[in-house]
């Protein structure tokens, strides 16, 4: 009953902070996104968003604000993550103009542009005075997500990023320093490479076992296919050679990635092969492992933030409350894995009003409160999220948090995009569930190899090329 | 008379008109556009819509995929539809004789049924999971101590773990149609086998088969033609992995038109299956037809 209280103050204090912040900011980009949008009353626009959480943000909080403001009204259309990309292509073939703002996952954007699916968005950008605050947004996010060969098309919404969340009173207690010490001759802290990784894992397992497992992680192929692509990349691999276009994901780094991951698996608990999200964050918030990598909302609800708010009543209580580190994961580039950004359908009939309602979403104002929702899985993606008064003092541990986010935000990689992405993935998506069924590493990602290789060869070796060295010269694409 | 006759005829194709629209709407229709678009080359990024030949149907030939995807779908129903048939028949054998409260356990035998297939592959997938699956526990509890079972992600449980889904969902269609055909054996005959001392199994054969022939042939088929394009349990159990261990034809069809945009191929997929399963449908049923 506190805790709902709790919670329901919280949203409260955001609708205010909103409140007094709007006459304070004269002529925002959030103003004049509003003003202009006025001309558009009475009609409707379809917010496409991903099924669960996110859409609790337009449905109960900035849509209800943004009718009021503006007499537009927002309808939410719902489809789960790995849908959502057919959705927006099904609707573009058919021409029904069911969408008007989309959210779009950035490595997918490349694929929507070339389809011909997404509205490039400079001219209104210039046309209602965004490019400012759009500088705002980390530049990880910033510099990555927002364009395609120059041109923009989405603004950058989201500031997922793989964390390494660990268990302080574990990493902490002087006996375990002590021991850990002498066995390995290092500091026990969080790891800052795979080896300290599987070091640290395997001695809280040998110590602890069942009660606390050193980690547990993503392992479900759609979730593992990040880390692997993190790891593969930290520790020196590359998708293709840049000159044949030929894939050399089976070099001597994927397949040590492999064997490697499958060697962890040890020291998790049994079953951990089955993981996705929400096993590995309630086993972390159950206090049954003592590190784990997984997105930014991990952090904040294994915290206690937005504890009693009824949209979170799923989660179980957590009992490591006081006890969170937050770190980068070894090799210190997290995955910045999928994310999102605000698009326009091309297909929209209000195509103006539709990059309005972006506009203010995103916008320096409303995104700050957006990202505190409790509920909300956006997280923090500007520079001014990370170092917000009102946000640093939400938990105990909020600026430590908010400190590893935007470091992520700067040394973060990104996702591997090309011309039909997806497609690339499913091959990493189906080489990991092959890897947990015990197939032999270096077979599988020869298969892999050449499963890519048809691939860019009936998508044409110049054109996939282009994409891809475009992706790849990215500062963020590549460790070094 | 001559008109009256003329007229009389002309109302009656009047009258079947909507229907056979309907039909063609519905049916034809549909059909027709995935011939065209199979000869098509309609893919993420292309529409043409001209004439491309019949290059789709060449890759076929050449997609080891799609082979052995089909090979998957064979095997799956060739193990599936035994089962369920076998189970059903027992059941329904079981519930041949009047028993306590026999119309409430029917109704609770039947309930799977009314389950949507997505539910119940989700459902199933919970119950195989390791960490909160009841499966595993009860396994653990008989074994007496901690067992590592991963039913969806292991090469050698996995299809077992389709396979219970399935059999748990639709043994009891098999059973309710059973049912309703033993029923309706004549008791006459029976008897006079039974009279003249007649084994159970000649009775079975003699009697009890030709009798309920008919309808085990359609429930065969239809269960046959569900099997063959099963998508839902697997869908949410697997994903078709490990890997594309568990990938049906449906399963490929689906990732090729909805995850991978290759509509014209995904067409030539579906007329081939559509082609191969008609053919196999009207060999059977002239079969059945001689054999009768």
């Amino acid at each position: 009953m506190r805790s709902q209280a709790k919670g329901k103050l919280i949203s409260t204090a955001v609708a205010t902070s909103i409140a007094m912040a709007s006459p304070a900011i004269a002529d925002s980009a959030a103003d004049r996104a509003v003003e202009a949008a006025k001309q558009y009353a009475g009609t409707t626009l379809n917010v496409f968003y991903e099924a669960g959480l996110q859409p609790l943000d337009p449905k109960n909080f900035t849509g209800p604000m943004w009718e009021e403001l503006t007499g537009i009204k927002i309808n939410v259309i719902e489809a789960p993550l790995d849908q959502m990309f057919t959705k927006i292509m099904q609707d573009y073939r058919a021409g029904s103009g069911s969408f008007d703002v989309l959210n779009v996952v950035p490595n997918q954007m490349p694929d929507l542009v070339f389809a011909g699916a997404l509205e490039p968005l400079d001219e209104l950008v210039d046309k209602y005075g965004y490019r400012d605050e759009l500088n705002g947004i980390a530049p990880v996010y910033r510099d990555n997500q927002m364009k395609v060969e120059g041109t923009i098309y989405g603004l950058p919404d989201d500031g997922d990023v793989l964390i390494l969340y660990y268990r302080r009173d574990i990493f902490e207690d002087p006996d375990n320093m002590a021991e850990f010490k002498a066995k390995h001759g290092y500091d026990l802290g969080p790891p800052n490479s795979w080896k300290e990784f599987a070091d640290i894992g395997q001695f809280i397992t040998d110590k602890y076992a069942p009660d606390l497992y050193g980690a547990g992680m993503l392992r479900q192929p759609g979730n593992a296919q990040y880390m692997f692509q993190e790891r593969f990349r930290v520790e020196g691999g590359r998708f293709f050679d840049p000159e044949s276009m030929n894939a050399t994901i089976n070099s001597e780094v994927g397949v040590r990635v492999f064997n490697e991951m499958i060697e962890e698996n040890k020291f998790m608990p049994p079953g951990v092969e089955q993981w996705g999200f929400i096993e590995a964050f309630n086993a972390f918030l159950a206090g049954d492992i003592a590190m784990s990598i997984s997105w930014p909302p991990v952090g904040r609800w294994a915290a206690g933030y937005g504890k009693g708010t009824e949209a979170l009543n799923w989660i179980p209580e957590t009992k490591v409350a006081d006890k969170i580190g937050y770190a980068l994961p070894p090799g210190g580039r997290p995955e910045l894995a999928v994310g999102f950004s605000f698009g326009v359908a091309s297909g929209s009939k209000n195509k103006e009003a539709a990059y309005l309602f972006a506009q203010w979403m995103n916008s320096e104002e409303i995104s700050l409160q957006r990202v505190q929702l409790p509920f909300a899985l956006r997280d923090p993606f500007r520079t001014s999220h990370f170092s917000s008064p009102e946000y640093r003092s939400r938990w105990s541990s909020a600026p430590e948090y908010l400190d590893t986010l935007k470091a992520g935000a700067e040394t973060g990689l990104l996702d591997l995009s090309l011309i039909q992405t997806d497609r690339y993935e499913e091959g990493i998506r189906q080489s990991i569930s092959r890897l947990w069924a015990g197939d032999d590493p270096q077979e599988i990602l020869d298969d892999l190899a050449d499963q890519w290789n048809d691939l860019t060869e009936r998508i044409g070796v110049d054109k996939q090329r282009r994409a891809y060295v475009d992706w790849a010269n990215k500062p963020n694409a590549y460790p070094n | 008379m001559a008109m009256a006759k003329t007229g009389s005829r002309s109302l009656k194709y009047l009258l079947v008109a909507p229907a056979v629209f309907v039909i063609l709407l519905i049916g034809l229709y549909p059909f027709i556009k995935l011939i065209v678009t199979s000869v098509q080359n309609i893919t993420m990024f292309d529409d043409d819509r001209g004439f491309h030949g019949f290059v789709h149907f060449a890759r076929l030939l050449e997609d080891s995929r799609l082979w052995e995807s089909l090979l998957h779908t064979f095997g799956f129903t060739a193990v599936a539809l035994p089962l369920e048939l076998v189970l059903g028949y027992l059941l329904a054998i079981l519930f041949l004789e009047n028993m306590p409260f026999k119309r409430v356990f029917v109704a609770i035998l039947l309930l799977p049924t009314v389950i949507s297939p997505i539910v119940a592959g989700s459902t199933w997938r919970l119950m195989f999971d390791q960490r909160f699956g009841p499966v595993n526990q009860v396994i653990a509890w008989i074994a007496g101590e901690e067992v590592k079972l991963l039913w969806t992600v292991d090469p050698d449980l996995v299809w077992p773990a389709i396979l219970v889904a399935e059999v748990w969902q639709w043994t009891p269609f098999m059973f309710l149609i059973l049912l309703a055909a033993l029923s309706n054996v004549d008791k006459a005959q029976l008897e006079a086998a039974k009279i003249d001392g007649a084994s159970h199994w000649m009775t079975f054969r003699k009697v009890v088969l030709p009798a309920i022939m008919p309808v085990l042939v359609i429930a065969i088929l239809i269960r046959a033609l569900d099997l063959f394009r099963v998508f839902d349990v697997i869908w949410t159990m697997t994903g078709g992995g490990p890997g594309t261990m568990t990938e049906t034809i449906t399963i490929y069809a689906y990732q090729m038109a909805f995850r991978e945009f290759e509509i014209s191929y995904s067409s030539a997929i579906a007329l081939f299956v559509i082609v191969s399963l008609t053919i196999l449908v009207i060999a059977a049923l002239r079969r059945v037809e001689i054999a009768r």
